[in-house]
C-alpha cells in the first residue's frame, strides 16, 4: 500500500504550494486565437516551472510573451515560465500569456473552459477559466 | 512705452494662437487618394469616403491576434461607451485589417459580433493586399508575418509583428493624432475628440 502511494505521488505529485488566481480568457470565434491570463502564486521554498498547458478548447496551446520595439509589437513563444520561490508571476495583457491557437469553439463572454497546467514540481493543476469581454 | 506694449500684445496673441493649434499638431491629408476596400458585409467601401463628415477613431488590427489587437479593439469600444454616456454619438469607428489573406469580410464580422460591436458606428475593412498595404503606408503602419506553425491537418498559421496604433481623423479626412492602440489613454482620446468636434 505504501509502495502504491509512493508510486502515485511520483507520477502525480501533490503540491498545493502553487495557486492559480483569477484565470480569464478573451472572446473570439471558432478557428481564431485567444489568450489565457492568470496569476501563479508560489508559497513553495523552491522555484517551479510551468512548461505545458493542455485544453480541449484549442488545436494548439503555447506559452508566449508579447514584446515591443518602439511602437511595433510582436509575439514569440517562450516555452516555459519560471516562478521563483515564494513569489508570484502574472500572465497579463501585453506581456506573458497562454496562446490558444485555432479555437475549436466560439468563446463568448461568460463561457467557461477547462485547462490543465503542467508544472515541473507541482505536477498537474486543473483550472477553469471564464471568458471576459476585454 | 506704447511700442513695447504693442510688441508685448502681439507676441502674447501669437503665442495664444500657436498654443491653440498645437493641441493636435499632426496633420496629414488623407483625401488625396482613394482606396477601394470591402466591409464586414462584403459591401464595397471607398476610403476615405466611408468616414467623410465624421470624426473617426481608426484602429489597425488582425483578428488572429490573441493579445495586442483585442486590447486595441477593446480600447476603441470603451471609448465609444464613454462617448455614449456623454451623448456624443456621431463618432465613427473603423478597424482596418493588415491580414487581408485571413481576414475576409465574414471573419471580420464574426470577430465583431463576439465583441458586441455596433455596426451603426463601426466599419471593419479589408481588401486586396496591395490596396490594403498602400493605405497602411499612408498611416505609417507596418505589419509583417513572423512565426509560423503547422496544425495537424496541415494548415499553416502565423503571427504578425505590427505597429500598435489607433489614429484620430477629423471631419475633413485629415489625420490629426496617433496613439499606441493597446496602451492608449482613453481620457486623452476623448479630450482630443471633443477638441476637434467642439463638443
Amino acid at each position: 500500500m505504501i509502495t502504491l502511494f509512493a508510486l502515485l505521488t511520483l507520477f502525480f505529485p501533490i503540491d498545493d504550494n502553487i495557486k492559480i488566481v483569477d484565470p480569464w480568457m478573451r472572446p473570439n470565434a471558432n478557428g481564431m486565437a485567444s489568450a489565457l491570463y492568470l496569476t501563479i502564486e508560489s508559497n513553495s521554498e523552491a522555484a517551479d516551472t510551468l512548461y505545458k498547458v493542455k485544453s480541449e478548447l484549442a488545436e494548439r496551446i503555447e506559452i508566449h510573451e508579447t514584446y515591443s520595439n518602439g511602437d511595433v509589437m510582436g509575439m514569440r513563444e517562450v516555452g516555459m515560465i519560471v516562478v521563483e520561490a515564494n513569489s508570484s508571476f502574472e500572465l497579463k495583457p501585453g506581456a506573458h500569456h497562454i496562446m490558444l491557437m485555432k479555437l475549436k469553439q466560439d468563446l463568448k463572454k461568460g463561457d467557461n473552459g477547462d485547462f490543465t497546467l503542467h508544472f515541473k514540481n507541482a505536477g498537474e493543476i486543473k483550472i477553469t477559466s471564464v471568458v471576459r469581454s476585454k | 512705452m506704447k511700442k513695447i506694449i504693442k510688441i508685448f500684445v502681439t507676441i502674447s496673441l501669437a503665442m495664444f494662437i500657436v498654443s491653440c493649434t498645437q493641441d493636435l499638431p499632426l496633420y496629414k491629408d488623407l483625401t488625396k487618394k482613394s482606396y477601394e476596400l470591402v466591409n464586414q458585409d462584403s459591401m464595397r467601401v471607398i476610403f476615405p469616403e466611408v468616414i467623410k463628415g465624421n470624426i473617426t477613431v481608426m484602429g489597425f488590427i488582425y483578428t488572429h491576434c490573441p493579445d495586442i489587437c483585442p486590447m486595441t479593439t477593446h480600447n476603441m469600444y470603451l471609448t465609444e461607451m464613454k462617448l455614449k454616456k456623454e451623448e456624443i454619438e456621431d463618432i465613427k469607428f473603423v478597424a482596418l485589417s493588415f491580414d487581408p489573406e485571413r481576414d475576409k469580410p465574414s471573419v471580420l464580422k464574426r470577430f465583431a459580433v463576439m465583441r458586441d460591436i455596433d455596426f451603426k458606428k463601426w466599419t471593419l475593412i479589408t481588401g486586396e493586399r496591395k490596396v490594403t498595404y498602400d493605405l497602411l503606408r499612408r498611416f505609417d503602419v507596418r505589419a509583417v508575418a513572423t512565426d509560423s506553425v503547422f496544425y495537424d491537418d496541415g494548415e499553416m498559421s502565423y503571427s504578425m509583428m505590427h505597429t500598435d496604433r489607433i489614429s484620430l481623423i477629423d471631419k475633413d479626412g485629415r489625420l490629426r493624432k496617433n496613439y499606441v492602440g493597446s496602451k492608449i489613454n482613453i481620457e486623452e482620446l476623448i479630450k482630443d475628440i471633443k477638441y476637434l468636434g467642439e463638443y
